[in-house]
């Protein structure tokens, strides 16, 4: 196999939620702000992943996943190391891409990929193998608040599987929808996947799909990194850990 | 600085479209539609021609001019505020799922309000040709004049904005604060003329939304151009209150999130 580049870099990468959460005048007045207690949700994870990789992110809940894809996507700052993504485009799939609930579907295809970093004309092309690809046909039309849960999803499963940027981040999406949308998005995903220049994370507890899909696994546990490993062998022990855990 | 207007270039499209959106579909929602642009202001330079003449006994001269132009300025300054307040977790769909600078989320809402408040504007010439106001050369200082109040508002709001994020009372806070300036800003009275001495200036020079009203019944109604020194200083001041807002914003946009639940 030949050197690849590394697409994504992440160094001694850590984030705290401070317990400042919003404060009203009368709790700051008596006590001053930022008294709270730290929580770490990522604390000192470090990793690289190579250009065309597809990672797993395992974990059980609270263990940091989802935080660090969101660091990862640059929603949020690291407290302190850094993640360096070498100028690639990125993604992040969790349910909905972020959608105005006022506007329409098809509005809304345009500001999501605006915000992706495309163009209205790039947009303009795909826009209807978008809408194709969502199967939800005239409802493209209405508000997004009128979407069912299903229909929010697969929306924002198809703008981001047809916008194809370098780096997605998935975030337990792959259930997605009926049964039919679900097949339909797993091949999506592994015809995306099998393009070897696309960087892939995919968060999920699906031991089948992570064994399925990624080239290695990342095991958080309590915000530190238990393991990194080829995936049968994580997610077996993974199962056994969670096993004795419950 | 520069990592803002950088930002600026690379956001405007998606600002544009936005804005376009918000507005059409802020139009189609409602029943009158469009007409809701006209109606609300026109109402309110009743209901306040309506106080001022018949209450106070008014006798500035072209009072619904007079009142329009106050509301106009008034009401894009008031709802930028406002609006602020809860700017950042009224969109949380978006920040919560991409990254974007937080200050482009207050350029689109200025987009839909600076359109709100040309209509406006269009609706005080009307007025004006209908009450037959002389029409001076002078006019022309609306668009500079403008521009002051559109700097000033995005300063203040972006600065609001932040404090928004972290501060659950502040909607509080704000509502009575706006609602003390609405009445300090002379909105249906002349502070020029009724005023004297240090609440005068206070008034007239301290708050800069009074300071620009005062100046754009200057230009429209009396034709005499504006009362320059106060106005270049509070753009000046404005340009600063966006320098640290912008600041703020890019330095705390990122912990925005954590906090907001």
């Amino acid at each position: 196999m030949k050197k690849k580049e590394v697409s994504i870099s992440v160094k001694d990468l850590h984030i705290y939620y401070r317990d400042m959460r919003r404060f009203s005048l009368k709790k700051s007045g008596l006590k001053g702000k930022g008294t709270g207690r730290i929580v770490k949700a990522v604390n000192g994870v470090s990793f690289d992943i190579n250009e065309g990789e597809i990672v797993g992110i395992c974990g059980k809940n609270g263990s940091g996943k989802s935080t660090l894809l969101r660091a990862i996507s640059g929603i949020f700052s690291a407290d302190k190391g850094s993640i360096d993504l070498h100028g690639h485009s990125i993604s992040l799939l969790s349910i909905g891409v972020g959608f105005q609930r006022s506007l329409t579907g098809y509005e809304n295809i345009f500001l999501s990929g605006m915000l992706l970093g495309y163009s209205k004309d790039e947009i303009e092309k795909k826009v209807d193998s978008i809408i194709e690809f969502s199967e939800l046909k005239d409802f493209i039309y209405k508000p997004v608040r009128s979407y069912s849960s299903g229909m929010y999803s697969k929306l924002a499963f198809s703008i981001t599987a047809i916008l194809e940027t370098d780096i997605m981040l998935i975030d337990e999406v792959l259930s997605v929808g009926d049964i039919h949308f679900k097949q339909k998005s797993y091949n999506k995903m592994k015809e995306l996947i099998s393009d070897d220049k696309r960087t892939v994370i995919i968060v999920s507890h699906n031991s089948k799909t992570l064994i399925d899909l990624c080239d290695k696994v990342i095991w958080l546990h309590e915000g530190e990194i238990k393991k990194i490993g080829k995936p049968d062998v994580i997610m077996a022990e993974y199962e056994e850990f969670m096993k004795n855990e419950g | 600085m520069k990592r803002f207007f950088n930002d600026v270039k690379k956001y405007w499209k998606y600002i544009m479209y936005a804005t376009k959106s918000e507005l059409k579909n802020e139009i189609i929602n409602s029943y009158l539609g469009w007409l809701w642009l006209i109606l609300e202001p026109l109402a309110f330079m009743l209901i306040y021609t309506f106080i001022a003449t018949v209450v106070f006994n008014s006798n500035v001269p072209y009072f619904p001019v007079f009142v329009f132009v106050g509301l106009t300025c008034w009401n894009f300054f008031n709802k930028m505020i406002v609006a602020s307040v809860k700017l950042v977790s009224s969109n949380r769909d978006t920040v919560t799922k991409v990254y974007l600078p937080k200050f482009v989320l207050l350029f689109v809402k200025m987009g839909v309000n600076i359109f709100k408040m040309l209509v406006s504007l269009c609706m005080v010439f009307i007025f004006m040709l209908f009450y037959r106001v002389p029409l001076t050369w002078n006019l022309l200082y609306i668009i500079p004049i403008l521009i002051i109040l559109i700097v000033i508002t995005f300063g203040f709001s972006s600065i609001i904005m932040h404090y928004g994020v972290f501060m659950e009372d502040l909607v509080n806070l704000t509502n009575i604060f706006m609602k003390l300036l609405f009445y300090m800003t002379g909105i249906f009275y002349d502070i020029a003329s009724r005023i004297e001495g240090v609440y005068r200036f206070i008034l007239l020079d301290v708050n800069p939304i009074a300071n620009i009203i005062y100046n754009m019944r200057r230009v429209v109604i009396y034709g005499i151009g504006p009362s320059n020194i106060s106005l270049f200083i509070w753009f000046v001041l404005g340009l600063g209150v966006c320098a640290i807002g912008i600041r703020t914003i890019y330095k705390y946009e990122n912990t925005y999130v954590k906090v907001m639940r």
